[in-house]
């Protein structure tokens, strides 16, 4: 570890007074959030989960703390306009809640979606457990979460949505975090907390955008669980601007029969980390992740994903791919546990890599760690080029060298949204893939 | 070969008797210095003057002390690794001795403890070599001397240099001198820093330009073979154009007091040499209630220096307590090609944390990761690699398979490999798999009325067989056996 007090981005992040006015649990919380994070500093590279990021030039960097006149910024709509999904939205610019920019009117009968700032004022009861703890999901303390931890100090807005046992949200949720130039570069904190009850089904699309260019520094912890047989469908779109630095940490934990399935696309930013993290902690539940990140550029987009198979007969797969260009850095670290006991558990992962450029890199690392035996577990994971016989093909059919990559590249990441059902937002993603590859 | 040990071990006890390590360094020991005493050893404990001693014991050149102590500074200065899946109890590195004089050997096979001859019984170890591996004097037993001194001729006409590495650094210094550290150097770590402060003994193997050694070399047939001790230097150095294969290692369990073995082995490939390397690692794996057993920490590294080199790494892991040991290639020349194939069988309380690394460096470089590991009992067992392109590695290749079988239901099997690619013409790809005996696999052989022992061992040899097939014949059918006598009691 650093030492905290010598970076300047600890610094600028342990000195702006903590929110106050919460209850007294959560003013305790923070305070002790808080201490954690000045006695463990950030992470450098000699700790395991952060070997390929390095934080040195974020940490040499200051960002003011929250956006006083986040309230006022001038937003446009159509920056966060997504074909294909029309429903209730919350918006958030800068970490704080817009009421003028959210649609809350269409919420179908028994989901409830408000942001953590009002949801505090009234019984932060409910709460209480999600914000005592940096992250529900995985240890508390481990070491490298110090941005887990000076979230759960920070924050002060979010998301809370819930939906009621056996209620089904029939069109998509829409969460969406716009980071906005602001006079000064700003550091933001977004805490979420979504649950899902018994049998309930919930759609939901995760936004992350920016109005200008100017660095910023914004973390989000989400925590989501699903109750028994509960159904989860979650799009996750990043497509920050080139200044964004943005940490995010997802935990979900998976009741029994529960099934959740995520689309990740991570396309901007400047550095993009991202810690997923899933828990099957009931028999039979499943977990699905389809992902693609392309880094150009000189960013650095991180992904972690640890699955834990704690129940019996739970089954996940994952699917990856990354295409890295230009001076770009791609990471992916695909954990899986079998934890003792998990008998019939099935986990599958996969991550495929193109490098398209002789100054980018890939690192990626698949793990699985088994402690039973009745179990199926299989990884994969290739770094290459194009397959020559296919660029050789479409070459005889006439299409030229650069077209035909192009397509391949294209179809290489598409391929990992062919099972999203809703065939208008597809259609828009895999133009946002295309739009990013080189030309 | 008595001679060399007595003399050595002689010299220990002068050092004692002459009051103080310190004054003893300037002398030089002219070759009429032998006495017929008792040997002994150094007393334990690890200090600037234990190297100088144990330096001064094995009559070395004053570069080789200054080596040694160079290695044991930066020693001093590192954190022992913490890194690995692996509970390893404290080390008290002040309580070994770190030059063991030859203990005392049983007179016959009837002062050796039956367990182990029962081992041996099982292997079909032939009976001369029994009495070998269980440490009986060699003498009494088969004329070791007389095979080593035939197979030495042979070798002295092609020219090889084949002896112990305390002989190399007294006999040839420049060779060593040059090639020595000069993979693994001093402060690779924890452990390799260690070994180079204080190894005692091990093999120096040289094959010059355009030569094939004439036979399989193994350290089990060398003179001084015995009692290289726990911290073994092993530096194998083939020219242009050479091929060597060298087997380590033996099938059979070895008498064995030596509780951390910390070995350092270096291969030199320069170009178009090739080397195999294959061990059989059996050390004592501690009982069934995980008391007792060996920490074996090993590094390996070969080099393909030259162009169109090839370095080949095949091991079969059953013994040790704990194993942490990652036989690795760097790939310098262009065309060059590093291979690892892995059998590591953890069984009881065993721990083994082991695999290789690829550093890709050269273009058109290749390598192949083949890794087999099988967990019974409440053994944990780990693969971890890495393959790493790096941006001068233009088309270079890499194909890693690692898999793991699991027998029983308190074993971990672990893969955590780790791929850095830095050049877009690189194909880097790896697969790995884990699963336990199906079933269906035991009712097909159950029905066929094979008994359920044998229908395990069957089906782990298959398992195995592709790296069973990278061994020299003979250690490939011991190895199958070797397994077999492993996972005694794994299943039922």
């Amino acid at each position: 570890m650093n030492q905290p007090a010598s970076l300047p981005l600890a610094e600028s992040l342990l000195a702006a007074p903590l929110p106050a006015g919460g209850p007294a649990w959560l003013d305790a919380a923070r305070r002790e959030h808080r201490a954690a994070f000045a006695a463990g500093g950030l992470p450098d590279t000699r700790i395991e989960a952060w070997k390929y990021t390095a934080l040195r030039g974020l940490a040499q960097r200051r960002f003011a703390d929250g956006d006083a006149a986040a309230a006022a910024r001038g937003v446009d709509v159509a920056a966060f306009a997504l074909p294909g999904v029309e429903g209730p939205r919350l918006v958030f610019v800068n970490g704080v809640f817009r009421a003028d920019l959210s649609a809350l009117e269409a919420l179908p009968a028994g989901v409830s979606l408000q942001p953590l700032s009002q949801a505090l004022r009234g019984d932060a009861e409910p709460l209480r457990f999600a914000l005592s703890r940096p992250a529900l999901v995985g240890h508390g303390r481990e070491a490298g979460d110090a941005f887990a931890q000076i979230n759960a100090a920070r924050a002060a807005d979010g998301v809370v949505l819930r939906v009621a046992a056996h209620a089904k949200s029939i069109a998509p949720v829409r969460l969406v975090f716009v980071g906005a130039a602001a006079d000064a570069e700003l550091a933001w904190h977004a805490r979420n907390v979504i649950e899902l009850g018994e049998g309930a089904e919930l759609d939901l699309v995760e936004q992350h955008v920016s109005l200008g260019e100017q660095a910023q520094l914004a973390t989000l912890v989400s925590d989501i669980e699903l109750g028994d047989h509960a159904r989860l469908r979650h799009v996750v779109v990043q497509d920050a601007a080139a200044g964004a630095n943005l940490i995010r940490r997802s935990g979900l934990r998976l009741h029994a029969r529960a099934q959740a399935t995520l689309h990740v696309l991570e396309l901007g930013g400047a550095l993009v980390r991202h810690d997923l993290r899933a828990e099957l902690v009931g028999d039979g539940a499943q977990f699905h992740t389809r992902g693609v990140f392309m880094p150009h550029g000189r960013q650095h987009i991180d992904t972690q994903l640890a699955i834990r198979h704690q129940a019996l007969d739970t089954t996940s797969s994952s699917h990856w791919r990354g295409v890295a260009g230009d001076r770009a850095r791609g990471v992916f670290r695909g954990a899986i546990v079998v934890a003792p006991g998990a008998d019939g558990s099935d986990a599958n992962l996969s991550n495929k890599n193109l490098l398209l450029s002789p100054a980018a890199e890939i690192d990626t690392k698949p793990e699985l760690e088994i402690y039973a035996d009745e179990v199926k577990a299989a990884h994969g994971a290739t770094v290459g080029q194009l397959d020559e016989r296919s660029l050789f093909y479409l070459r005889s059919r006439g299409i030229p060298l650069g077209e035909a990559r192009a397509l391949l590249t294209a179809a290489f990441c598409r391929a990992m949204l062919d099972d999203l059902p809703n065939a208008v937002l597809r259609e828009h993603l895999s133009g946002l893939l295309i739009a990013q590859l080189p030309a | 070969m008595n001679d060399t040990m007595i003399n050595e071990g002689s010299t220990a006890t002068a050092l004692r008797d002459n009051a103080g390590v310190a004054e003893a360094l300037g002398r030089s020991y002219s070759a009429g210095f032998v006495t017929q005493i008792e040997m002994t050893g150094l007393p334990p404990g690890l200090d600037e003057g234990t190297i100088r001693a144990l330096s001064a014991v094995k009559r070395e050149p004053e570069w080789m002390t200054e080596w040694r102590l160079e290695a044991y500074r930066h020693w001093l200065t590192m954190p022992k690794p913490d890194w690995a899946k692996l509970n390893i109890d404290p080390i008290d590195y002040q309580a070994i001795s770190y030059y063991a004089a030859p203990k005392k050997q049983p007179k016959s096979l009837d002062e050796v403890d039956p367990a182990l001859l029962e081992t041996y019984e099982k292997l079909g170890v032939p009976l001369h070599e029994r009495a070998a591996l269980a440490g009986v004097a060699v003498d009494a037993v088969f004329d070791s001397v007389s095979v080593g001194t035939t197979f030495r001729k042979q070798l002295a006409d092609a020219g090889v240099l084949f002896c112990s590495m305390s002989e190399a650094i007294r006999e040839y210094p420049e060779l060593v001198q040059k090639y020595l550290g000069s993979v693994v150097p001093t402060g690779d770590n924890f452990f390799a820093a260690l070994n180079s402060a204080v190894f005692s003994d091990g093999s120096f193997v040289f094959i010059p330009k355009g030569v094939r050694c004439p036979m399989e070399l193994s350290t089990y047939f060398r003179i001084n073979a015995q009692n290289t001790g726990q911290f073994e230097r092993t530096l194998i150095v083939a020219e242009e154009g050479a091929h060597v294969s060298y087997l380590e290692g033996c099938t059979a369990p070895k008498r064995d007091e030596n509780q951390l073995h910390a070995a350092v082995v270096e291969l030199v490939a320069l170009e178009g040499a090739q080397i195999k390397y294959s061990t059989v690692q059996n050390w004592y794996p501690g009982d069934e209630n995980g008391v007792g057993g060996i920490y074996n920490f090993v590094t390996k590294r070969g080099d393909c220096r030259g162009d169109d080199s090839k370095i080949s790494w095949t091991q079969v892991e059953t013994g040790s307590a704990i194993t942490w040991k990652y036989p690795s290639v760097v790939l310098r020349g262009d065309r060059s090609v590093g291979e690892f194939y892995s059998v590591a069988l953890t069984h009881h309380f065993q721990q083994a944390d082991t695999g290789t690394k690829m550093i890709h460096l050269g273009k058109f470089t290749k390598s192949k990761i083949v890794s087999k590991g099988i967990s019974a009992g409440r053994s944990s067992n780990s693969y971890r690699g890495l393959v790493k392109m790096e941006k001068g590695a233009e088309g270079a290749r890499n194909y890693t398979q690692c898999d793991s079988l699991l027998i029983g239901k308190q074993c971990g099997a672990h893969t955590f490999p780790y791929m850095e690619v830095k050049n877009p013409t690189a194909i880097v790809e790896h697969e790995a798999t884990t699963s336990k005996i199906s079933d269906e696999q035991m009712f097909y052989c159950r029905s066929r009325g094979i008994g359920e022992e044998d229908a395990v061992s069957m089906i782990v040899d298959g398992f195995c067989k592709q790296v069973f097939r990278e061994l020299p014949m003979e250690f490939a059918v011991e190895a199958k056996k070797l397994l077999e006598v492993s996972l005694e009691g794994a299943v039922g």
